[in-house]
């Protein structure tokens, strides 16, 4: 998130997209509830009616898979009204950023496509720069290559009648979704949106998201309290956990993991760091190698050395894409032969899971950390497979839960709150940290009698206290970084340098854990004087506990908040600088720098030419799906991977017409090991079940509470039907199409057991992320006889 | 300690069904063993009340005039200010008590003998009898936590602030604010609970649709007239120890006039 769960109550407008907030964040509704008290609108888009709609002021039923077209309507009303925010627009978007004129776009496919690669070469997606290489600008808008000319280009393609067909979505409806939302285009008003899986859960995720930030650029809701975008995470610890690098592109801190080409530190860091011309801009990455540097250190600590690149060697460099679908196809390749998973359950929640199930049984072993025996644990237990005939060797470490361990965890607001351990774990469980711990200690034993490259093991910089229970306290403090050179706690990421004399294990948490305290375990309930819920010593968030980032956008260049009633920071003169609200995003007076700081060009990116698959959010097609792109002849992402392996079966709509999506609900949680072991939840979603509209129901003769076949090209599951209002078919073009919904909480282990939705979602992922396309798939529903 | 009350403002309420669950935690009840429920759309569970169950949010999809609502509604005794439960307990002392004061109506377990009379008269057939150990069970107004300085479980775990706790005159006006708030959006709300019954209920729903939206709840609360009849068939009883088995007699005579009248009444009107 940009903003953070209280700061919804500040919103004059919501707009819940890609999300079910009320069913899967419910407490987020204890601040949209406040925020309709005092006024605000709510718009629930979903392609199914939720318990989210049932609350909303205006419900807009979109096809799975079209929100770029959607909010490319939206965008354009917008555009064609004047509803946008010219002031904002102008000050701190890079809308009057003039391109490269060789830049363009035809028929789905933007300048420089590589059809045999599935790749674009970007060079014309750049800005055109002055004499000193400073991008230039028109600020009157005017010029045929600015970005805002161009956008208008783009968008005046998604024409009410166009999105219409493509969505389901009444065109009236559409505009009024553009008018409501539109409103908070005025200066002192402001719109949130809140998102999910809902929206990245596609092969167009990442582009769904950035459409979102588009808008709220037009509308001038960034920076500014009750707007922002945001993400509304998962799971309560996943932002902490990507924070720290869960994932495989990244290291802490949000720092590329090394590429294969990076092949030296000075490579690295000169590919990697940006520049930047401008004296405005305070381009924040330009300080990537102090944040690199300090992280080597934290790893290696006295081994690293300038000397030796800090052990910049020691770290792999990657070639290939090692995302959640590459692993698992390699596992079933053979190629990966033992897997160690922790706290997640692939065989429930993986996309394709009847592949990912065979994938496990190729393994050699398999350990996995969790508090029950899950369906991954428990693999071989498959009622559908025989036991006899799998090899691998599965170790299960029960692991404590999070009240049965001290620690820390990220909020999707990104506040780190400490956690005190409230119960010991029961008999031999143990916590994370321990396990690592041990495992650690382990590997470094073994690696110090030889083996392939041990030094990054034998040398990392690894003591968290002589207890049975390593100190959590210490690894806070590590992440937090130290002055080498005084052993103190460092007290702010400005700190840090590029010589190694400081270390920290995560720069942007730099600052939680000082020598004034660990700054997490706050608990002070005392707003800030501009009272708007910021709550600065509840907690601590990153960065430097900034409670809104990008905050300097939500004054003029002057200092002056654009919303006096709901202030962010606001300048009160060179003594007292920006006094009484959040940590300003820099401390520099109003109009010295550009307020988007963490972009070269100092500018909120409207033409983002950073990502893979365009500079604008275009409409494609999900992989399956029942009707032809009309927005142009590219039907699908075209630099998605698409994997045609065995197992990896697409369907067609000749034989799969029905869109299917799958889902969460309030009562279970992710792959359900935790809901569906606890026996007041079971109690109220006891059964895996499917949602249909009525009319599928009466085409196929199913009536509520029958038991229904859910085919694909990949698996077949039986559900219990719910037939429901909730879902009606969506007329496209004049033809209506049926669309199914899902939960995906099911499996064959815990007290409610049920197929698994995930045994039907296709391999398939977005062009950005390779996040699984879970949420847009084709199927055919039967009633199941016997 | 003032009368207190209890505000369900139906526009709030997400279904998240926290309350359920946080009523089954404070009161140490079981799950029940369900399945698929699908005369409620399958997303509500257990079908009704039961000693297991004191709290239950209903679930109902309406569509009307091409909108579509969803409505939740959180089923639980109403404790109300003048409770026919109270009077029709036969067991002296009395085993459904009734602390006034506070507007709070709990079963006594080790007065009750689970005759079933408090389930018979309550308008609502709110208390269950447990058979299994011959006891009646309703909604405690988490007695232990309200006179101990506490809110109840519900009112504690609600997300969102569809369930509020408080002085009873207080809750009132606030159910009032609710509804006119539901007014200006254009709608047609209902408080119920503040004057059914004449005297009114200590938990009070402001529902932003009509009554008929809700097909089981009842539009006009009534208790039966018969309870009068009731304490006099039993007088003669009062003699000997009361047992549930006697007082289900009394029960099954009475139900066997009703219907023998209700006939008589059709056939009249046949």
């Amino acid at each position: 998130m940009t903003n953070h769960w209280i700061d919804i109550k500040n919103a004059d407008c919501i707009m819940i997209i890609g999300s079910n907030a009320a069913e899967n964040h419910p407490i987020s509704f204890k601040w949209v509830t406040e925020a309709m008290d005092n006024g605000a609108k709510l718009i629930s888009v979903d392609p199914r009616f939720t318990r989210t709609s049932a609350r909303a002021d205006l419900y807009v039923p979109i096809r799975s898979g079209t929100d770029i077209a959607f909010i490319g309507a939206v965008i354009n009303y917008i555009l064609e009204n004047n509803l946008y925010n010219k002031e904002y627009l102008v000050d701190h978007t890079t809308v009057s950023f003039l391109v490269n004129p060789d830049f363009g776009f035809k028929d789905g496919y933007f300048t420089g496509y590589d059809k045999n690669k599935r790749l674009y070469d970007k060079s014309s997606w750049q800005y055109q720069l002055d004499e000193n290489g400073i991008p230039k600008m028109d600020k009157t808008l005017m010029d045929p290559n600015c970005v805002f000319q161009l956008l208008k280009k783009h968008y005046s393609r998604y024409t009410l009648e166009k999105v219409s067909g493509i969505t389901g979505a009444p065109p009236e409806m559409i505009v009024e979704a553009a008018k409501t939302y539109g409103a908070t285009g005025a200066k002192d008003k402001s719109g949130t949106i809140m998102y999910a899986m809902g929206t990245t859960q596609h092969t167009v995720g990442t582009q769904n998201v950035r459409s979102y930030a588009m808008l709220q650029l037009l509308l001038g809701n960034v920076g500014v309290a009750g707007g922002g975008i945001n993400a509304l995470r998962g799971e309560s610890n996943v932002q902490g956990s990507t924070d720290m690098a869960l994932l495989f592109h990244i290291l802490p801190g949000y720092l590329k993991t090394p590429r294969a080409e990076n092949q030296t530190l000075e490579q690295y860091l000169e590919v990697w760091t940006p520049r930047s011309n401008d004296p405005k801009s305070a381009n924040w990455w330009q300080h990537t190698p102090k944040y690199m540097v300090s992280l080597l250190k934290a790893f290696w600590r006295d081994k690293a050395q300038k000397e030796n690149e800090f052990c910049y060697q020691y770290l792999p460099k990657v070639g290939a894409n090692y995302s959640h679908i590459s692993m698992f196809e390699a596992m079933y390749d053979g190629v990966i032969k033992g897997l160690i998973c922790m706290g997640q359950n692939p065989a429930v929640g993986g996309p394709n899971v009847y592949k990912e199930r065979k994938a496990l049984q190729k393994l050699d072993w398999l350990v996995a950390v969790d508090l029950w025996e899950t369906e991954t644990a428990a693999f071989w237990t498959d009622p559908e497979v025989d036991p006899k005939k799998i090899k691998t060797e599965v170790f299960m470490l029960p692991a404590a839960a999070s009240m049965e361990k001290e620690g820390s965890i990220t909020n999707s607001g990104r506040w780190m709150q400490w956690r005190y351990m409230a119960v010991h774990p029961p008999g031999d469980t143990k916590s994370d940290l321990w396990i690592l711990d041990r495992i650690q200690k382990e590997l470094k034993k073994l690696y110090a009698q030889g083996g392939t490259f041990p030094d990054p093991i034998v040398h990392l910089d690894w003591d968290y206290g002589k207890a049975e229970e390593p100190d959590v306290h210490l690894v806070a403090k590590e992440v937090n970084g130290y002055d080498l050179t005084t052993g103190k706690l460092v007290a702010s990421f400005a700190n840090l340098k590029d010589d190694g004399t400081t270390s920290s294990g995560n720069w942007l948490y730099c600052n939680s854990y000082t020598e004034n305290g660990n700054m997490a375990a706050r608990r002070d309930p005392t707003d800030a004087p501009n009272k708007i819920g910021l709550y600065p010593n509840w907690s601590w968030c990153w960065p430097v506990n900034r409670r809104i980032i990008y905050n300097r956008a939500s004054c003029d260049l002057e200092g002056n908040p654009y919303a006096p009633h709901k202030w962010v920071i606001k300048w009160t003169g060179p003594d007292t600088k920006w006094k009484g609200g959040d940590v300003p995003d820099g401390g520099w007076p109003p109009g010295d720098k550009y307020s988007f700081i963490m972009k070269p060009e100092g500018h909120a990116r409207l033409f983002g030419f950073g990502l893979a698959d365009g500079p604008f959010p275009e409409h494609y097609e999900p992989l399956e799906s029942p009707v032809k792109n009309t927005m142009s002849s590219a039907q699908t992402n075209p630099t998605i991977v698409i994997w045609t392996k065995e197992l990896d079966q697409i369907g067609t709509a000749k034989d799969f017409p029905i869109i299917a999506t799958t889902y969460r609900v309030t009562e279970h949680w992710q792959a359900g090991q935790m809901t569906r072991n606890n026996p007041w939840l079971v109690e109220l979603m006891p059964d895996m079940f499917v949602e249909m509209s009525k009319s599928l129901a009466q085409a196929k003769n199913i009536k509520n509470g029958d038991k229904v076949k859910i085919m694909t090209a990949r698996d077949s599951i039986v559900a219990y039907a719910v037939v429901t209002d909730r879902f009606k078919p969506f007329k496209l073009n004049g033809k209506a199409y049926e669309q199914i919904g899902l939960p995906w909480h099911y499996g064959f282990k815990g007290l409610a057991r049920g197929h698994s939705a995930n045994r039907l979602t296709p391999n398939v992922g977005d062009a950005n992320t390779m996040i699984p396309e879970y949420k847009a798939f084709l199927c055919d529903v039967k009633k199941e006889v016997g | 300690m003032a009368e207190k009350g209890i505000l369900f403002d139906m526009e709030k309420c997400i279904a998240c069904r926290a309350c359920q669950v946080a009523c089954k935690q404070w009161n140490e009840l079981p799950a029940e063993k369900t399945t698929f429920f699908a005369a409620a759309g399958g997303y509500q569970n257990p079908i009704g009340l039961s000693p297991k169950t004191y709290t239950l949010v209903k679930f109902y999809e309406v569509e009307k005039d091409n909108r579509l609502r969803w409505l939740f509604r959180v089923q639980r005794c109403f404790h109300c200010v003048d409770p026919a439960c109270v009077k029709a307990c036969p067991v002296s002392p009395k085993a459904m008590t009734h602390l006034k004061d506070q507007g709070i109506v709990y079963v006594n377990k080790d007065l009750c003998i689970g005759c079933g009379a408090c389930h018979e008269y309550c308008p609502w057939n709110t208390p269950q009898i447990d058979d299994t150990i011959g006891k009646s069970t309703k909604c405690t107004f988490c007695v232990d936590r309200v006179t101990n300085g506490l809110e109840p479980a519900c009112a504690k775990a609600c997300t969102t602030g569809a369930i509020t706790f408080g002085d009873y005159d207080k809750i009132k006006m606030m159910a009032q604010k609710a509804s006119d708030r539901l007014k200006k959006k254009g709608r047609n709300p209902v408080i119920y609970g503040e004057k059914e019954l004449e005297t009114g209920m200590h938990k009070i729903y402001v529902l932003p649709e009509p009554l008929d939206f809700y097909p089981d709840l009842p539009k006009s609360p009534k208790v039966s007239e018969d309870l009068g009849f009731f304490h006099e068939l039993l007088k003669p009883l009062g003699k000997l120890t009361l047992t549930a088995a006697l007082v289900g007699m009394v029960l099954a005579k009475i139900k066997e006039k009703k219907n023998k009248d209700k006939l008589v009444s059709k056939e009249e009107e046949g």
